[in-house]
């Protein structure tokens, strides 16, 4: 039977630089993926419809017209020009919902339309043959407000759990080892969202406030077992990770349970979450038991005698 | 056996909170009302389910919901120099060139010092540079402009709205304003089972509205109809409180026509003098139902009762509201000088509820026009059908989530001792959960699954915590070694817990999403998983491994 042993790393083989090197350099490029993009599009990632502004058509098979879902004859009834007086953006297959999710975009409007007005492009998907069983519509204007909203509320949630943190813990090196490597669990995250092809949405702001949460705890759980308890740093260090490997792989495997499963009937909210925590708790088991760990073996054998 | 329970008093709250859920779930007791009127009651948006007590929202079950800004711009704190708000109102669209005076509002703040207060402009041709060269010209001061509209004029627009729902017969339809972390506000109209097309629809329909005159005619009463129309009205304001501790709607009429024809103004006081003189020209002080104050009670409610002629207020061919007349303004139209100054408040009196009969009269006369229209906002829809369709599959994803979950923790310690109780508590946290939002009436959407999924996630995170700590170190034998344990882990997961609630409360206040679901059942269960279910699971793993 296979069972999940969590391997005992020899930390002592390796120094404190060698293994801060490489969630540094995930760090980085990280971050110069996101500047990349700032500078390329304007915004550090691809932002979904919510923020941009743009609509959002569910289209199924219709009682009154024998188009089956999933053909090419779908497929070339959407992508043809004469369907939409707007054209798409994107078109999306559900499979396990037979659906077509279809994306407009603000910038493909005519240019003397108001930024939400789609006009009846619902009532254009009927007349190609498609069920209409979802329409989402978001202005441009609207889309912005819920923009700034956002990121505000991912730098308070950002703030606030780095100020508990640093009043739980009250010593300055395992706080700010617990808050950078929450850092560095939001943003790597969002890098491969990008290279993914994954539009921001609602849902990934979601996920992100998530994982400050979950990122949080295995940190959290790494410093006490070092801090509060006695035995040796290496002990301390392999009984917090026996768990914190656990918990972690645990909820990975829930992520990309739900990220597949959301993906098959097409419900993106589900599937952004899913994706955008499986991808962080990744990033965070490489913060923890790396960055982490060196920080706190750095602050246990020099720091505290200095 | 009062020790046993005494000691394992944290099962005794897990079995109390599972048995609460249940009784919430599935009593007859606190089944959703059906067909109650959600209107205007909060988030209470949802429907139950029939089996549960569950109540599901718009992804769930179907249905649409609008998100967007009332159109228009509010100067504040503008100086009235004594002026009373529809003269101010009248003065300001008088310097505009492209609005009606319809589309100016002033209200009346704070009558100290000749009085301050706020004045808004509806209407959406009307820029915000427009409007305060607006203000300027008419001379009057003010601190400042913000896009949006007053207060008055957003609870007159969703009062409006709601009532054209109710209308239309659509239950558990809502409208509410929202207020996003700018302080901007926001309508927000949700109606299930409906499309985008028919919602707007209705929003956008418009009535009829007119006066008749009530002649009593000795018991046979006749009316003369239609002595304003729709579209004589000039201004219609919103409900406002007089001095004397009763409410009005100020109105205004037209007085303006083609050369050689009478105004719509002057027609309505010829038609008030003629009405008069059928009537045989009753009492100098107005139209007063009867003659003799001691029967004026009896037109309440019946105004075919009057003595005296009155004024009948018709929106769709029904009579919504009746007046008499005073006796100052009688005579100034008998005369034929009121056309000069063509305006009238429409009173009711100085009863407790006299300021909602104002406001209810002033939506009547707008006969279905909002008083400021929606701007640009957001709108989704999802067909009943479809929010059949993702019941499932939240039910599908969710339980495959938690075999996942099942799976590994089973991999991981192959002890089902360990292993079984921790996926039953954490499924327990989730019916509990359940319990809470069927409680709180809080209609369940695709976020707030999200956010069940989230819990079951931090929940066997902290399980997991639990049980690796009470069983470090080897066996667990006493009591008092396991409770040291467990206190030790409990510190891990409190902080956990803490960090958790505040990394998701900016989402609470992000109204603007849909999200709050979200944070709001990862928070309501990172609590319960806390206070009641972890620690619960502590005492089961002690019962299982302790000796005693």
């Amino acid at each position: 039977m296979v069972a999940i042993e969590v391997p005992e790393v020899e930390y002592t083989d390796y120094t404190n630089r060698q293994l801060v090197a490489i969630p540094l350099a995930v760090l980085a490029v990280a971050l110069l993926i996101l500047g990349g993009w700032y500078l390329a599009t304007g915004a550090p990632a691809d932002l979904g419809v919510e923020f941009t502004g743009g609509a959002e058509l569910r289209l199924s098979a219709s009682e009154t017209s024998d188009l089956e879902m999933g053909t090419p004859e779908a497929r070339a009834a959407l992508e043809d020009p004469d369907t939409f007086s707007i054209e798409p953006s994107s078109i999306q297959y559900a499979p396990g919902d037979e659906t077509y999710i279809v994306t407009f975009r603000p910038e493909d409007l005519p240019e003397d339309a108001g930024s939400g007005d789609f006009g009846d492009i619902a009532g254009e998907a009927e007349a190609a043959g498609f069920a209409v069983t979802g329409e989402d519509i978001v202005s441009a204007s609207f889309g912005s407000g819920v923009q700034t909203q956002a990121l505000g509320g991912v730098v308070i949630a950002f703030l606030g759990m780095s100020v508990l943190v640093f009043a739980m813990f009250r010593t300055f090196v395992p706080s700010i080892a617990v808050v950078a490597s929450a850092f560095s669990d939001i943003i790597i995250p969002v890098a491969v969202m990008n290279l993914l092809g994954i539009d921001m949405t609602l849902g990934t702001v979601a996920a992100l406030l998530m994982i400050i949460g979950y990122s949080v705890d295995s940190d959290i759980l790494l410093n006490n077992s070092v801090l509060r308890r006695t035995g040796g740093f290496y002990e301390s260090v392999q009984r917090a990770m026996r768990t914190g490997v656990t918990m972690t792989i645990t909820s990975i495997a829930a992520m990309i349970v739900m990220t597949i499963v959301a993906w098959v009937f097409g419900i993106d909210l589900l599937r952004d979450i899913g994706v955008i925590l499986a991808v962080g708790l990744c990033a965070d088991l490489m913060n923890t038991y790396l960055l982490n760990v060196s920080l706190l073996r750095w602050y246990s054998f020099e720091g505290v005698s200095r | 056996m009062i020790d046993a329970i005494k000691r394992n008093w944290r099962v005794g709250l897990l079995v109390v909170a599972v048995l609460g859920a249940t009784i919430v779930l599935f009593t007859p007791m606190f089944a959703p009302d059906p067909g109650a009127e959600g209107i205007g009651n909060g988030t209470d948006t949802g429907s139950a389910d029939g089996i549960t007590n569950l109540q599901f929202g718009l992804d769930l079950d179907g249905g649409t919901r609008i998100r967007a800004p009332l159109v228009g711009y509010t100067a504040t704190d503008v100086e009235f120099n004594g002026d009373d708000p529809a003269t101010v109102a009248s003065n300001v669209a008088g310097q505009l060139s492209n609005t009606t005076s319809t589309g100016v509002n002033a209200e009346l703040d704070d009558p100290s010092e000749g009085g301050t207060g706020a004045v808004e402009v509806t209407d959406a041709n009307v820029s915000e540079t427009e409007f305060t060269a607006a203000i300027e010209a008419a001379g009057y001061a003010y601190d400042g402009v913000r896009p949006g509209v007053t207060e008055e004029t957003l609870e007159a627009t969703i009062e409006v709205i709601e009532g054209k729902i109710n209308e239309a017969g659509l239950s558990g339809g809502s409208v509410r304003e929202i207020v996003d972390a700018s302080g901007r506000s926001f309508v927000l109209i949700e109606v299930p089972g409906e499309d985008r097309n028919d919602v707007e629809e209705l929003i956008a329909e418009r009535g009829t509205v007119r006066i008749d005159i009530f002649i009593p005619n000795d018991g046979n009463g006749t009316r003369n109809r239609a002595v304003v129309t729709q579209d004589d009205f000039e201004n219609v304001g919103t409900a406002s409180r007089s001095d004397g501790g009763g409410s009005y709607v100020p109105v205004s009429i037209v007085d303006t026509a083609p050369a050689g024809e009478p105004t719509p103004a002057q027609q309505l006081q010829q038609a008030i003098g003629q009405a008069n003189q059928q009537a045989g020209n009753p009492g100098t002080d107005g139209w007063k139902c009867a003659a003799n104050p001691a029967d004026r009670g009896k037109c309440a409610g019946d105004y075919t009762q009057s003595e005296e002629p009155r004024l009948l207020l018709v929106v769709n061919d029904r009579v919504v509201n009746d007046f008499g007349m005073d006796g100052g303004l009688l005579q100034s139209m008998v005369q034929g000088t009121w056309a000069n100054d063509p305006g009238f408040r429409l009173t009711t009196g100085a009863g407790e509820d006299s300021f909602q009969r104002a406001q209810q009269i002033s939506i009547n006369l707008r006969a279905g026009a909002l008083p400021a229209e929606l701007g640009e906002g957001s709108s989704s829809y999802i067909s009943p059908t479809q929010g059949e369709q993702f019941k499932t599959y939240s039910l599908i994803i969710g339980i495959l989530s938690v075999f996942a979950v099942a799976g590994m923790v089973f991999l991981r310690y192959r002890e089902p001792k360990v292993a079984l109780p921790m996926v039953v508590t954490a499924l327990t946290e989730v019916y509990t959960l359940l319990g809470f939002a069927a409680l709180l009436g809080y209609p369940l959407d695709l976020a707030v699954i999200a956010g069940f999924i989230a819990v079951v996630g931090t929940g066997v995170d902290d399980l997991v915590i639990i049980a690796d700590e009470v069983m470090s170190e080897g066996d667990v034998s006493s009591k008092t070694v396991f409770d040291s344990r467990f206190r030790r882990a409990f510190w891990v997961i409190g902080a956990a817990a803490a960090t958790t609630i505040i990394a998701m409360s900016p989402l609470m206040v992000l109204s603007l999403g849909d999200l709050s679901g979200f944070a709001i059942f990862t928070i309501l269960g990172v609590l319960i998983g806390v206070l009641v279910t972890r620690p619960a699971y502590g005492d089961i793993l002690r019962m299982l491994l302790t000796d005693r």
